[in-house]
């Protein structure tokens, strides 16, 4: 009887901040479908249609896909390769007092948000392609770096110790004894990272950080919907094309 | 003088006592067998002579110097000499046979061709003859996560004979391979060693490959020598004396099923 009586108490505490929520946040959602509401939103979606494709535009278009492929790949290239040098400090492979500073490192780098980065590298470096790889390079420089220390963390230490017992040094034992285990394991954690980098490459234009996600900010800015419409299109195309190349490569290597 | 033990203790770090006040010497080409049950200290004794583990308490000399002495360079150059055959081969398992043959060179290479040989192998001809002996150049770019325990265990063997060291260790060498197998792979073992003067020190689980293989017998029990002679006197009671196991010497059931009952009623199960 106590029991249920606490229950009660406790949704009617959730239902009352619900409410509360709601009203201080103004969420009317009555207000969204009443009226004309519903003939707006279809008016507006309807403007959209049909894209444009006129070949000027799907020009510029492909001009912006690839500025979001080449700011995509070349992040990711840039974070696998500081993530693989950072991850050797944090699995401890050269002292206790790297290993935390460069774990600090990599949890800073990777609690700032992508789209907080690219706004501080605009700051920094301008607007256009260098801030969206910069910020993406970021990012996933901690993401990596964590993932690939934790495969560091669980090689076997067996084949390394064995080579270095034979004489061999640090880097060759390293590079014989380790990497063999985990390269494989740091190639399929960097291409799923390059999957979203790529998702991520068509958002960050929003803070202009070039390729087609400025070209969208600028249509819908100018209420330019069919042209809009085209470049979202390309996006989804893109995304797609990369998800399969990855998954293949992923399948072939990983 | 290739190995020297002078009073050689060893205390894993959790406080277990593996070696206790071990005398030992052997000479330069002389081929020993260690023998002894399980937990005797057979695997800590060769990871000793294959500098892996440091000696708690005595002096330990190899191939005439004092491993704790050296450090670097020195140390490299000593490890470079000894190889060591490991019972489960420390192989990574996406590593191309003939790349892990040839990692056991490493020791001897300039870090630059071992970068390059990582990529594209530079002497696939010295891994072949390696594996050539042990009936397995056929592997030579198989990956070693094709390949049986048995090939495993003869992949680890070519690395060592390709190291070239002028002290052979082997750690239960022929475990995962068959009797005809475990024979010749013995022979090919006994004979780089005869041919190129070097001392071979192995450690066997199985006796009659020991007598058969090596001239000298050492019994390791509880990690201490119990007997050290030539094969050829190695008694019957020694080996009982050797391998007798008190825990064993309880009564045997003869058959499965009253063994059975008598563990389900040593066992009593609790229903909560």
């Amino acid at each position: 009887m106590k029991r249920q009586f606490e229950a009660l108490i406790w949704v009617a505490l959730l239902l009352a901040a619900v409410v509360a929520s709601f009203s201080w946040l103004k969420l009317d959602f009555v207000a969204l479908f009443a009226g004309d509401g519903l003939q707006q939103m279809h008016s507006y979606a309807a403007s959209f249609f049909p894209p444009d494709t006129s070949t000027n535009w799907l020009r510029q278009i492909f001009h912006g896909s690839l500025e979001t492929l080449a700011i995509s790949a070349i992040g990711t290239l840039l974070a696998a390769l500081a993530g693989a040098a950072l991850s050797l400090l944090a699995a401890g492979r050269l002292g206790t007092v790297a290993k935390l500073l460069a774990r600090l490192l990599l949890n800073a780098l990777r609690s700032i948000p992508e789209l907080v980065w690219a706004a501080l590298m605009v700051l920094a470096a301008g607007l256009g392609p260098f801030a969206g790889t910069l910020a993406l390079a970021l990012h996933t420089a901690g993401v990596l770096g964590r993932l690939f220390a934790e495969a560091l963390e669980n090689a076997p230490p067996g084949p390394t110790r064995a080579l270095r017992e034979a004489g061999a040094g640090p880097v060759a034992a390293f590079c014989y004894g380790t990497l063999p285990g985990v390269l494989a394991q740091w190639l399929s954690y960097t291409l799923y990272r390059w999957e979203n980098n790529i998702r991520m490459a068509a958002v960050l234009g929003f803070v202009g950080a070039g390729g087609l996600g400025q070209m969208l900010y600028v249509t819908l800015s100018l209420f330019q919907q069919p042209r809009a419409a085209s470049v979202i299109l390309a996006m989804l195309v893109m995304v797609l094309l990369v998800d399969a190349l990855s998954a293949w490569l992923r399948r072939r290597w990983g | 003088m290739t190995v020297r033990l002078d009073g050689v203790g060893l205390t894993h770090p959790g406080g277990f006592q593996a070696l206790h006040d071990i005398d030992l010497s052997i000479n330069q080409g002389e081929r020993v067998a260690i023998i002894g049950p399980s937990g005797a200290g057979k695997t800590s004794l060769l990871r000793l002579l294959g500098t892996g583990l440091a000696p708690s308490t005595g002096q330990l000399h190899l191939l005439g110097v004092d491993p704790a002495t050296l450090k670097g360079q020195a140390l490299r150059r000593l490890r470079a000499r000894i190889g060591l055959i490991h019972q489960s081969p420390p192989l990574p398992p996406r590593q191309r046979v003939v790349t892990a043959v040839l990692a056991g060179r490493l020791g001897q290479w300039s870090l630059l061709r071992s970068l390059i040989s990582l990529c594209y192998p530079l002497d696939s001809a010295g891994a072949r003859a390696a594996l050539e002996p042990l009936d397995l150049q056929d592997k030579l770019f198989a990956r070693c996560d094709q390949l049986s325990g048995g090939q495993l265990q003869r992949v680890g063997i070519a690395r060592v004979l390709y190291q070239r060291a002028d002290l052979l260790l082997a750690d239960e060498p022929v475990s995962a391979m068959d009797p005809v197998l475990a024979d010749h792979t013995l022979n090919v073992l006994g004979k780089v060693a005869a041919e190129r003067q070097i001392s071979l020190v192995a450690s066997l689980h199985a006796v009659d490959l020991a007598l058969r293989h090596f001239p000298r017998i050492i019994g390791l029990r509880a990690g201490r020598v119990l007997f050290d002679l030539p094969a050829e006197r190695v008694s019957q009671a020694e080996l009982d004396q050797l391998y007798s196991n008190d825990s064993f010497n309880e009564p045997v059931f003869a058959d499965p099923v009253s063994a059975i009952a008598a563990a389900s009623l040593e066992a009593p199960r609790r229903c909560t």
